[in-house]
Parts: structure tokens; C-alpha cells; sequence
């Protein structure tokens, strides 16, 4: 007894991939033809279901061997990259973003007046001095905040009257840059190189977040201030202070550090406190939330916030809606993001404070 | 014979499958070859350009890749694959769907035209006979098509179709009842009539 001889449905036969052979192909290895005239109630369900596969024809096409190789290279190519991508965010690149605000303020003339002679000040010019990497210091002349992008894709908006100092590249196991004055810094995550903002007396160690430093020379304190994740804020090594080993700050919690008697305390309520109250800029106004939003509208934020000339193909992009949150990432991750989503052929171009997106539009 | 061969087919597939997961590139470039041309007529059925297919069914190839470890050994590797790239397409219209902010989602889209066996047929008859049922056959409804696709076409068992088509296993049983019942008495219906009408005529 076979499975077939059990068969009452023209749908058995169907299914049966002996006997879709056996009609298609002629193959009668197991002996259909005999098998059907063994009975006549049998040849009638065998000549519908025939009826049926002869009706039903799928006409596939078969890949070239060659069409084939190459889609498998590609492949292994596409795992390649992504392997790469994937040790960066597994490994290095923390997930979770914070964002914190630093405002430093200090009054040299007040600070020097106050100036105990056991105390240390530490100036930007004695930080960069001590830095034996070829910095590179770039000052805003101006009187608009200043974009400036990292290598390692970070950006920071720097405040008119100040000045920043990083290194070409980031070598070794450390990302150090040295501020004074303000700056807003959005910061690529990296959990094995943490990133330094040497500013005054203060250091704060980061991973991948924003935040924004205002250290001005000539102010009495220096304060941060954080908005999500998590930042340790500690006296430069230089100076003893009771605070050695820093402080931890939590999402809305900030941080002051008294330049004069070079202690820090806790602000737990950043709502109730005026000064940092004052310091919010306009990149911590914008939202970078965005729910089926015009891409135009994401690039006008973009522009707000960063000081930049987006130029885009408009008539292309007319019709593209995106939903997707861009709160944490720094400039390049931003544009990166927008670019990926809008599709494979959308790139983006970076000079200075000219950005220009070249795409055929969202498929 | 038939059903040997079927077996050995199965079970090396599992074995590549295993093989795979236990980071065997070979076992991978296998199956990619294997399966590249199946995947790319099927995803066409659901989306018509050939070269965005062929990329989500190589999506798929690097998912598989990068997240074998965390890959069942215990799956079958052909329906796992349909449905891995029938999701793939789904999401791209999503995506799409996204930018374009159409009101509506439209469920993926089966169209698959059957043809006909046309060196098979042996007489006037047949040919009547075959062209009504492949026109019936066409006029079906998307998902209706897609499952007598997936059941006769790809040989996959209820349950695999419910698991790529993401419904019960009854809910396929009733597709393809429903299909087949309508088909075969609005079938029936047709050829008696022409019949008669060619008897009359002759």
C-alpha cells in the first residue's frame, strides 16, 4: 500500500511532487501511468488534477551561475562591513546617550581677587601648552556660534569669544580637547575612549553624549549640567580640591564648580537654579523628535540648530516624510541618519558650514 | 528514488543549517546558492523590480550570517527562508509607505500570473477545459493565489505557509478549500456550457 492509493482529492495529487513529474516531465519512475489504470475512479482524479498542473504553470526564471557568484560576493562583502560596523556599536560604541550641559563661569578679575596663593588656577593657555599631540585651535571671531566637526564625527558648536583645541586625529585611548569659553558639544559614543573637556580647573569625562561647556576665563564657576545618561565631572588633577574624585551627575541634575574655593556642589533641582536657567541655547530648544515630518523641516532644524546652509534637491525631496529621533547624535551621525533612510543613493557633502545633500529623492 | 531524494535534500539542508549556525562559511555559500533563485521568484511574485528583490533576499543571507548564534537549529530552512524574505519585502513597504505617507497600508500584493502547460495539451477539449480554469486560476484573490503558489508551486506544508503568510494553520486550510471549491464549480459550470455550446456548433 502506498501514500497514493489513499488519494480522494484532486488536491492530494497536487501536492504530490512524484506525480506533478510525472505529468510535467513525463517521469513515470514510480509508475504512475500504471498505478492510474488500475482503476477507473482513479483515472478520473488523476485527469482532473492533470487539467489542474497544466493550468497552474509558474514561469520562473533561473539565475545565471554568474548572477549568482556575484550576489554571494556581495553578500560576504555587506556581512564584511557590517561585522565592522557591528564591533564599533557592540563593543565601543555605548547605546545609550546622554546629553549634559556644562556652564563654567568665572570672572578672572573676581577670581584673582579672591586669589589664595595655595590655590591653583589653571588657564586654557597652561592645558594646551602640556598637550604633546599637534593641536589644532580654532577661535570664533564671530558673532554666531561656530560649527566645528571632530574626527572621530563628533561636532561642537563653539560660542562667540571662544576657542577650542583638539587634535587632528584621536590616537591612543583617550579623546582630549581643551575649551575656553562655550561650547556645545555632541559627542560620538565610545565607551573605550572616553572623551575629555579640559576647561579651567574642570574636567568632564564622557563617553558619547552633549552637553554644552561655557568655562569663560574671566568667571567665577564652572558648571554642568546633565540632560540624559550619565557624565563624571572631577577637578583637574592639579589642583586639590575636597572633591577629588568627582562627582557622578544623573539625567537633570548639574554640578558647580566654585572657582575660589575650588569645591563642587550638587544642583539637584536645575529648574530652580537662574544661572543655568539663563544659559539654555537654541540647539537645546529644538527638538530633534521627529514624527512624519517633511524632510525639509528636518533640514531648517538642522540649520537653526547647527548654523549651517543645507542645500538639497527640493523637488526631489518634496515628497519624502521621515519619523525618527536625532536627539543624541552629533552633526555627521545626524546627517548619516537622514541620508540612510532616505535611501541608498542619498549622500551627504561636508564643507565647513556648507552641506549639500545629493539624491535622486526617497524610492 | 523520488521520495529518497526529498529525504537527502531535507535532511542536507538541515545539516547545512547546523553547519551554518556553527560558523561554517561553506555551508552558508550553499544554501545562498541553492536558494538565491527560488527566493528571487518568489519575492518578485510580491515585488516587481528584480534587482530590489534580489537585495532583500542577500538581506536576509546577512542577517542569517550575523545573527546565526542566536538562529534556531531546528527550523525548515526552506520555509524559514520564504518567510524571512516575504517579511523583508513587507518591511520595505513599510518604509515606503513612510515617505510617500499613502493613506492606507495595503497588505503585500501576491501577482503571479499561472500560464499554461500549452505542449501538454493533447486535444480541442482539453484546451477549452484548461484555458477556463487558468483564467478562474488568475481571477483569484492575491492571497488565495499566493497560497495554492506556496502549497502546489513551492510543495510547502500548511503550516509552513501559515508561518510565511503569518496566520493560523486553519486559516490556510480555509484559503485553500475556499479556492479550490470556487474554482472547481465555477469550473464545472463554464465547461459544461461551452461544451455544449461547441457540441452545438460542430
Amino acid at each position: 500500500m502506498q501514500p497514493r492509493d489513499l488519494y480522494t482529492k484532486v488536491e492530494d495529487f497536487l501536492s504530490d511532487e512524484s506525480f506533478q513529474r510525472w505529468v510535467r516531465f513525463k517521469e513515470n519512475h514510480t509508475h504512475w501511468e500504471e498505478w492510474t489504470l488500475e482503476s477507473p475512479e482513479r483515472a478520473k482524479l488523476v485527469q482532473e488534477a492533470r487539467l489542474w498542473i497544466v493550468s497552474m504553470k509558474i514561469e520562473d526564471t533561473e539565475l545565471s551561475e554568474q548572477e549568482v557568484q556575484i550576489s554571494l560576493q556581495d553578500t560576504w562583502q555587506t556581512i564584511g562591513s557590517f561585522q565592522e560596523r557591528k564591533s564599533i556599536w557592540r563593543t565601543h560604541w555605548f547605546r545609550a546617550a546622554a546629553a549634559i550641559l556644562i556652564i563654567g563661569a568665572a570672572t578672572t578679575a573676581y577670581f584673582l581677587l579672591q586669589r589664595n596663593p595655595t590655590h591653583t588656577v589653571i588657564t586654557y593657555k597652561d592645558l594646551v601648552e602640556k598637550d604633546t599631540e599637534g593641536l589644532i585651535e580654532q577661535t570664533n571671531n564671530s558673532n554666531k556660534p561656530q560649527l566645528i566637526t571632530l574626527a572621530d564625527a563628533s561636532s561642537v558648536l563653539l560660542q562667540p569669544k571662544s576657542k577650542l583645541s583638539y587634535p587632528k586625529e584621536f590616537s591612543g585611548n583617550e579623546r582630549k580637547v581643551y575649551l575656553s569659553g562655550e561650547g556645545f558639544f555632541e559627542i560620538s559614543k565610545n565607551p573605550s575612549k572616553p572623551f575629555y573637556v579640559y576647561a579651567n580647573e574642570v574636567v568632564t569625562k564622557v563617553y558619547g553624549t552633549s552637553f554644552r561647556v561655557i568655562a569663560y576665563p574671566t568667571q567665577p564657576n564652572v558648571e554642568v549640567v546633565v540632560r540624559t545618561g550619565k557624565v563624571k565631572v572631577m577637578p583637574n588633577e592639579e589642583i586639590q580640591s575636597d572633591t577629588q574624585e568627582g562627582i557622578m551627575l544623573l539625567p537633570n541634575q548639574a554640578a558647580r564648580f566654585v572657582r575660589n574655593n575650588l569645591s563642587f556642589e550638587k544642583i539637584l533641582d536645575i529648574t530652580q537654579d537662574k544661572p543655568l536657567i539663563a544659559s539654555t541655547n537654541t540647539i537645546e530648544q529644538l527638538s530633534f523628535e521627529f514624527r512624519d515630518i517633511p524632510v525639509q523641516q528636518i533640514f531648517t532644524t538642522i540649520e537653526q540648530a547647527y548654523l549651517v546652509k543645507i542645500e538639497y534637491p527640493q523637488e526631489k525631496l518634496k515628497d519624502c516624510y521621515m519619523t525618527t529621533s536625532l536627539s543624541d547624535e552629533p552633526l555627521p551621525e545626524k546627517l548619516k541618519i537622514i541620508c540612510e533612510s532616505l535611501g541608498s543613493d542619498t549622500r551627504y557633502e561636508m564643507n565647513g558650514n556648507q552641506i549639500t545633500i545629493i539624491s535622486t529623492g526617497c524610492n | 528514488m523520488y521520495h529518497t531524494s526529498k529525504n537527502t535534500e531535507k535532511i542536507s539542508d538541515s545539516i547545512l543549517w547546523a553547519q551554518l549556525i556553527a560558523d561554517d562559511q561553506n555551508a552558508f555559500s550553499m544554501l545562498f546558492e541553492k536558494y538565491l533563485s527560488p527566493l528571487v521568484n518568489y519575492g518578485k511574485t510580491l515585488m516587481p523590480s528584480h534587482e530590489k528583490v534580489k537585495d532583500c533576499v542577500q538581506d536576509v543571507f546577512v542577517d542569517i550570517w550575523l545573527y546565526r548564534h542566536s538562529l534556531s537549529e531546528d527550523v525548515v530552512v526552506k520555509a524559514y527562508l520564504f518567510s524571512s524574505v516575504r517579511k523583508r519585502i513587507a518591511r520595505l513597504y513599510e518604509r515606503d509607505r513612510i515617505f510617500r505617507q499613502t493613506t492606507s497600508l495595503e497588505d503585500l500584493e501576491f501577482s503571479v500570473r499561472f500560464s499554461i502547460e500549452h505542449q501538454l495539451i493533447t486535444d480541442e477539449t482539453m484546451e477549452l477545459e484548461v484555458q477556463q480554469l487558468n483564467q478562474l486560476l488568475n481571477a483569484l484573490p492575491p492571497r488565495q493565489k499566493e497560497t495554492l503558489y506556496l502549497r502546489y508551486h513551492q510543495g510547502l506544508s500548511l503550516e509552513q505557509i501559515a508561518e510565511i503568510l503569518d496566520i493560523n494553520h486553519q486559516s490556510v486550510k480555509n484559503l485553500l478549500q475556499r479556492a479550490i471549491l470556487h474554482l472547481r464549480k465555477e469550473w464545472k459550470g463554464t465547461i459544461s456550457l461551452l461544451l455544449m455550446f461547441s457540441f452545438v456548433t460542430s
